[in-house]
């Protein structure tokens, strides 16, 4: 296996390179963080980087399932939201647990089993108007099994929703819609305040983990940055695998010609929902390594809206070639944080002050256009041409 | 209440000598009451008015209705006032009607009734108001009369009635005096025969009067009492569970409650003795077991109240009857309001099940109207435009920018149509040009080019606009409703709406099928270089064609906008169930849209009166059948066969 | 790419080496679907902070606004408030909208013992050590309108309609044990939720008119937020239903919202909230002045700027007292603060960090203003609501227990920080 590996690597250099900067950076940002370098480079942006890599990270799967299989999927970030609810809730239930025990601890009477249970419902269900633990929070206080289901939901939903669509043959701009149409159930369900998971409120205060209060979030924030950078690593090589296997060959062949691939006798529906179903689940993993660093989850984070910027990234990074999506994902999100934060410098034109904050998505949106009509390869396209440049 | 009113008219009786003439006199009396009238005081002080005799109460009290009542902050005398600039304020002595002064407003201050108090005006000049010749005036006094019915309005009701010549009020008194029979009449005779004439009745007012004459009241007790107008006697663990049972006889005092879980606790708590309770160790009491063992143990020893044992209970519950009884206590009303009742539910129902009908056929039209460019451009041209639903908002907003310069609602209205067809046709057009035409051939990308767009038109309409919704205001006589009854009603909005979509889907079948540019359209989707070679010239086809739909998206935006609100955020409202709709339609097909928006529609109204409380629920779960219903009818209700559905 | 990272950690830097003498954050959105609402907020601080430098400061000291856009992203507001403490280092927070964005910074503020001022009217249920709730808690907006209801339009059934999250919900649940604790039967409490932004009322308006059929009067209790009402309140003139008949009393409608709608036919429904514009007084007159000369003649006043009015001043006045801005002693020195309302008599800063202020009760007229109809004296904002049984026995006193979530009834502290 280990031989197999380095042949791989040894063949494909690019991967050494992509994990080896990714290693650097993780190096630099180390260094400079408050918790153990320097602190040059502030926790809050920190806490942006690491949620940078996570966006990486789904854009990576988006990249597969589109770029390679060529299914666009307008439904990846509910994936990405299940698996953060998912971790959310044993986080929530945990630490809520714990105040709780605590304040019981000093009651004259021991508490029974159910008051505890009781009390933790109140306080995770008060602020919503309820108390009474819905069904679908059976397992939060098992900390495996949550971790489990931030792999299995988004893995079942995936492979229910992608045997129904590939079975019955929705593809093109019909799959498209149709994912959109499911995220947009899942996310209004969720925006109910009797889905369980507290409606609108959604889950809270994600980045205190249980347990741990007294250490700060300096240090908490570089650990889920030191994850968020190794579960992209990770993913990066475990993709680069499969698309440069036998398999790769005949996901790009599903893309470029389903019928012919059909026709050779291969089994289309069965190679498309494996990779529908692998890719909804690095989104999972995405999202629980994401609000943890965000600290609140809500069912807005799943609107349609949230998977069309998904495509947007790797559209702009470059389909097709993984490190664009990576590219796509931080360049663009890095650049809305920067535009919208306020700390651009508006530009005034005399009669009208253009500011950063009201133009960037109207420049977004048309250099989506321009890029779509014109470099339909994305920045990866650009690199490509520097590359072969070099080459000749 | 009703004793202060008697003391009060006693005191008047008893001292006739200095019946007050003067209103100013009268008003004195009932300064405090006035000053911040209140629903619970006013009627004393209306009674104490009116009881003083003085002239002009009436006038005085309607004048109060209006607020145009003030009082001087110096000496508490009231004023009637009128301003019209709103700086200096005239005073009118409400004895004489003459302008007394001039003040600035700081020195007075306005009387407020709330709409209680204005009520309980409006019944105390019932009798007043009945007999006057204006008739807005008398039209008041029935409203008056039926918001709030009471037995000392029939007598002067049926007065005014045999005077009255108005068919329409009269018509309107007739039934407010069957109404009030139902309650106030004397003989039980004459209130069945009222009772009776609401048959199969479907006004609201008859219903009103008729529920609670049959409301009953659960009642526990060793046995039915002898006047009592028993509804209905309940069987122990039929009808009535044994912990309600239970209940009800803790309520009507015929058992002791039994302590709940909370209530063991607390009495755990209150009799600790060392670190034990009741002989059970109090870190042990971590289970309901334990707290009941311990609680048993300290209630032998007579320090808790004890728990009844099952066999007292059972023997409890067994001693007691169980019945509902009427409110109402003449057995043949309620057997008459009962028997009215069952005629007019089922009259209800059924009138229930058509204003769902009206409802869901509104919901298609609006869905129709939002699809209804998307089918000329998704699904005749194919093309995916994600930025369908500006188009829709862009149309609001001209709707609104119209009216910004045009005040005259129905001439704004007049004019803003033609103009959101005319701005949306010429963007429609520009974006074709600009971009879809590069890509006709590359679907996916269609989608995500034309979403870049989507977002920002959308931003530019928030950087013109703002985020906060604007108003487009329908003109008067889209005001209101048609209303066939109390059940049945759909504001004209809404149907000014279903005829523009029935407009336009008969307009597209005309243009399609029987028009040079209809012909042309289909040719150029089946087969572009045949159409070609044919002399037509795709791209001035696709260009138009595409204009129309944008077109039409502009004018359904105007439709919308006058229904809900205008906002940047309108179109994204509707884009996906737009889709939806054209989808599960069928695609290339102006009769797959109307199935689509009809199924849609129907279905979530459907959704939505089997769960009233969760609209959010109806739309999740509409979603996710329409996603089941395509796996079945992956190609929509109408699907095109052969050489049309293409590929 | 390692340039833009380069850069930005630089300019922090760069942000928290320059020191004013004392900074006051402003977190409103300015972007988004909350921009509308939150701006005019903004606006409000910036005039505040004017008027008090015009004043000389604070102790000698000029005051400076650090302004920053969460645009509407709840998780964003995190991370502002985050980069408002650790970067700007502000020494207050004046912020916040919706009750998720609240939820969403109470961690941050929490941890890094900051002062946040929120302004709105919101469903309590909460008493964080670090915010102070300038705002109505349900006691003092909801109970008082539905005491009007029942005591002076006799209202018997009622209608509770609301936008599906978390403000609603909370007060609904209030309300309907309140109502049963005032002998309203179960049935005729009527309660549905909608979306955000639900256009389609016909059904809902139909429902309940229809709830008058058993001869009860029938009464809204509106909590629908934001759009959603215009679709509303135009499908409920559109049913000629008249403000006496079935009367809509609203929490989350005011003066800026009635902006988008044509209001002739809705005279007569109802508004509850601390603060009209029409509101007669000298303070209040200037007030409206000021803000007219800043922004322009037709904005409009609202509730939530009075909020900031009071809460700011206190703030400074408490900064006064303790004569520097650490936020432990400026917190101590706030209990008690007094100030004159707008509308007339004195707020009082609570030991529970809320508000003791009058509740306005108000008639919507034509011209989009509020005829104010009742008017009570001073109610203290109560943290956890009395009318529920698991927050009846809660009590919040920061000044003497030292504790946001006392429970009276085993005398224990449940819980020092939040449980958000």
């Amino acid at each position: 296996m280990n031989g197999l590996l380095t042949k791989f690597l040894l063949k494909n250099p690019s991967v050494l390179v992509f994990l080896g900067a990714l290693a650097l950076f993780t190096a630099f940002v180390s260094v400079g963080s408050e918790a153990f370098g320097w602190g040059f480079i502030s926790t809050s942006f920190v806490k942006t980087l690491g949620k940078t890599l996570c966006f990486c990270l789904i854009a990576i799967a988006m990249d597969l399932i589109w770029g390679y299989c060529g299914i666009l999927s307008l439904g990846h970030f509910a994936f990405f939201g299940l698996g953060g609810y998912m971790l959310g809730m044993w986080l929530m239930y945990a630490r809520t647990e714990i105040i709780v025990q605590t304040a019981m601890s000093n009651e004259v009477i021991p508490p029974t089993d159910q008051e505890v249970i009781d009390a933790i419902g109140t306080q995770i269900f008060g602020v919503v108007g309820g108390s009474d633990f819905p069904m679908i929070w059976a397992f939060a206080h098992l900390f495996w099994v949550q971790l489990a289901l931030v792999v299995l939901v988004p893995g079942i939903l995936a492979l229910v929703f992608g045997w129904l669509a590939f079975r019955s043959r929705v593809t093109g701009v019909y799959l498209s819609i149709l994912t959109q149409a499911m995220t947009l159930a899942l996310s209004l369900y969720l925006f109910q305040n009797d889905s369980g998971l507290r409606g609108n409120n959604g889950l809270s205060g994600l980045q205190n983990l249980p347990g741990l209060d007294d250490v700060s979030q300096d240090i908490v924030s570089m650990w889920f940055f030191w994850a968020s950078a190794f579960a992209l690593g990770l993913s990066y090589l475990l993709v680069k695998l499969i698309t440069e296997s036998k398999l790769g060959n005949i996901v790009r062949g599903i893309r470029d010609d389903e019928a012919r691939v059909r026709f050779l006798g291969y089994n289309v529906e069965g190679y498309k929902l494996f990779v529908f179903v692998l890719t909804a689940i690095i989104a999972g993993i995405a999202g629980a390594l994401y609000y943890p660093q965000a600290g609140i989850i809500n069912p807005a984070e799943i609107a349609p809206i949230a998977s069309i910027y998904l495509a947007v990234w790797v559209a702009i990074g470059g389909r097709g070639r993984i490190y664009g999506a990576v590219i796509g994902a931080a360049f663009v999100s890095l650049l809305s944080t920067w535009f919208t934060g306020g700390q651009a410098p508006d530009i005034p034109l005399g009669f009208y002050t253009i500011k950063w904050v009201d133009w960037w998505l109207v420049l977004l949106g048309l250099s989506f256009v321009i890029v779509t009509l014109y470099f339909p390869k994305g920045i990866g396209g650009l690199f490509d041409r520097l590359v072969r440049k070099g080459d000749a | 209440m009703l004793r202060v009113l008697t003391l009060f008219l006693g005191l008047l009786l008893a001292v006739p000598a200095f019946a007050q003439s003067s209103l100013y006199d009268a008003l004195a009396d009932q300064t405090a009451g006035l000053k911040k009238p209140s629903s619970k005081t006013i009627e004393t002080v209306i009674s104490g008015l009116q009881d003083s005799g003085a002239p002009g109460v009436a006038n005085f009290l309607t004048k109060l209705q209006s607020k145009e009542v003030w009082y001087r902050k110096s000496d508490d005398k009231f004023f009637f006032v009128a301003t019209d600039d709103k700086k200096t304020y005239r005073l009118i002595d409400i004895e004489s009607g003459e302008v007394v002064a001039e003040v600035a407003k700081k020195e007075i201050k306005q009387i407020k009734p709330n709409s209680g108090v204005r009520a309980k005006i409006d019944g105390a000049l019932v009798a007043f108001r009945l007999t006057d010749a204006d008739p807005a005036v008398r039209d008041a006094a029935l409203v008056g009369i039926s918001r709030d019915p009471k037995a000392k309005d029939l007598a002067p009701l049926t007065a005014a009635l045999a005077s009255e010549t108005d068919p329409d009020l009269k018509a309107r008194m007739e039934r407010l005096s069957r109404i009030l029979t139902v309650s106030f009449g004397d003989t039980t005779e004459a209130r069945v025969a009222a009772i009776e004439s609401f048959d199969g009745d479907l006004g609201l007012d008859a219903r009103a009067v008729l529920n609670p004459l049959v409301t009953t009241k659960l009642k526990a007790a060793p046995e039915v009492g002898v006047d009592e107008n028993v509804a209905k006697t309940l069987r122990l663990g039929n009808d009535i569970s044994e912990e309600e049972a239970f209940a009800l006889l803790v309520a009507s005092g015929l058992a002791q409650a039994q302590p709940t879980k909370d209530d063991i606790k607390a009495a755990l708590k209150a009799n600790i003795d060392g670190d034990t309770v009741g002989g059970v160790m109090v870190a042990d009491l971590g289970t309901d077991e334990a707290r009941l063992a311990a609680y048993m143990a300290l209630a032998a020893s007579g320090e808790v109240p004890a728990i009844l044992t099952s066999e007292a209970k059972a023997e409890l519950l067994a001693s007691a009857t169980y019945y509902e009884v009427y409110a109402e206590a003449d057995p043949a009303v309620t057997a008459a309001a009962v028997e009215a009742l069952s005629s007019i539910s089922t009259a209800v129902g059924v009138s229930q099940f058509i204003d769902l009908v009206l409802d869901g056929i509104s919901l298609a039209s609006i869905y129709f109207l939002a699809a209804i460019g998307l089918a000329i451009t998704f699904g005749v041209m194919r093309v995916i435009n994600m930025a369908h639903g500006e188009f829709i908002m862009m149309g609001a907003y001209t709707g609104y920018v119209v009216q910004q310069i045009i005040p005259n609602y129905t001439v704004s209205l007049i004019v803003a149509i033609p103009a959101a067809f005319v701005i949306t046709f010429a963007v429609g057009v520009a974006m074709e040009r600009l971009v879809i035409r590069h890509l006709y051939h590359r679907p996916l990308e269609t989608l995500l080019a034309t979403f870049g767009i989507s977002i920002a038109l959308q931003q530019i309409a928030k950087n013109i606009f703002g985020t906060q919704a604007r108003p487009l205001t329908s003109p008067g006589w889209l005001d209101g409703a048609l209303v066939f009854n109390d059940v049945i009603a759909i504001s004209w909005i809404r149907i000014a709406i279903f005829v523009l979509s029935v407009i336009f889907f008969l307009g597209l079948l005309f243009v399609l099928n029987r028009t040079r540019l209809g012909l042309e359209t289909r040719a150029v989707t089946q087969n572009p270089r045949m159409a070609a070679a044919m002399g037509i010239n795709p791209d001035r086809i696709n260009m138009l064609t595409f204009g129309l739909g944008s077109g039409i998206a502009g004018i359904a935006g105007i439709a919308i906008g006058l229904f809900a609100k205008v906002t940047s955020e309108l179109g994204s409202d509707y884009i996906v169930q737009s889709f939806m709709t054209v989808v599960v339609g069928g695609v290339g097909n102006i009769f797959g849209t109307l199935a689509g928006a009809t199924m849609i529609g129907f279905l979530q109204k459907g959704i939505e009166w089997f769960n009233p409380s969760n609209t959010l629920a109806a739309q999740t779960y509409m979603i996710i059948f329409i996603i089941i219903f395509i796996q079945f009818r992956p190609r929509g209700i109408i699907a095109l066969k052969g050489r049309a559905a293409g590929d | 790419m390692k340039k833009l990272l380069l850069a930005s950690a630089i300019s922090a830097v760069a942000a928290s080496a320059a020191t004013a003498d004392i900074k006051v954050g402003v977190l409103h959105s300015l972007s988004g679907t909350m921009a509308i609402s939150e701006t005019t907020l903004k606006d409000t601080m910036l005039m505040l902070i004017d008027q008090q430098n015009a004043k000389g400061g604070i102790n000698g000291e000029m005051l400076e606004a650090v302004v920053v856009d969460p645009a509407s992203d709840w998780p964003l507001f995190a991370e502002k408030a985050r980069e408002l403490l650790t970067v700007h280092e502000v020494d207050v927070i004046f912020g916040n909208w919706t009750s998720v964005s609240r939820k969403s910074v109470l961690p941050v503020i929490e941890e890094l013992n900051g002062l946040l001022f929120y302004p709105v009217q919101y469903e309590g249920e909460e008493s964080s050590k670090n915010v102070f709730y300038t705002g109505a808690a349900p006691n003092q907006q909801a109970i008082p309108a539905t005491d009007y209801y029942l005591e002076e339009l006799g209202v018997e059934k009622f209608a509770l309609l609301g936008t599906d999250y978390v403000y609603p919900r909370t007060t609904n649940k209030i309300l309907e044990q309140y109502l049963k604790d005032k002998g309203i039967a179960a049935e005729d409490i009527f309660v549905n939720y909608t979306p955000f932004g639900h256009s389609d009322w016909s059904k809902i308006v139909a429902d309940v008119v229809a709830l008058g059929a058993d001869g009860k009067k029938v009464g809204v209790i509106s909590t629908i937020n934001g759009d959603a009402n215009i679709g509303f309140y135009k499908e409920l003139a559109a049913a000629g239903i008249s403000a006496d008949d079935i009367p809509v009393v609203a929490f989350s409608v005011g003066e800026e919202e009635l902006a988008g709608l044509d209001t002739t036919n809705l005279v007569g429904h109802l508004a509850a909230w601390n603060y009209f514009q029409s509101a007669e007084g000298d303070a209040n007159a200037d007030f409206i002045d000021t803000w007219k000369e800043t922004m322009g003649a037709e904005r409009v006043t609202n509730d939530p700027m009075e909020a900031h009015y009071i809460g700011f001043n206190m703030w400074v006045n408490a900064v006064k007292e303790a004569g520097t801005t650490d936020v432990d002693a400026v917190r101590s020195a706030m209990y008690g603060q007094e100030f004159p309302n707008l509308t007339g008599g004195t707020a009082v800063m609570l030991p529970n960090h809320h508000l003791a202020k009058p509740v306005l009760i108000g008639e919507i007229q034509e011209d989009g203003q509020f005829d104010i109809i009742s008017q009570t004296a001073e109610v203290p904002g109560d943290a956890w609501t009395d009318f529920l049984p698991e927050s009846a026995v809660l009590k919040s006193d920061w000044k003497d227990l030292g504790c946001g979530m006392y429970n009276t009834e085993t005398e224990t502290c449940v819980q020092i920080k939040s449980n958000y």
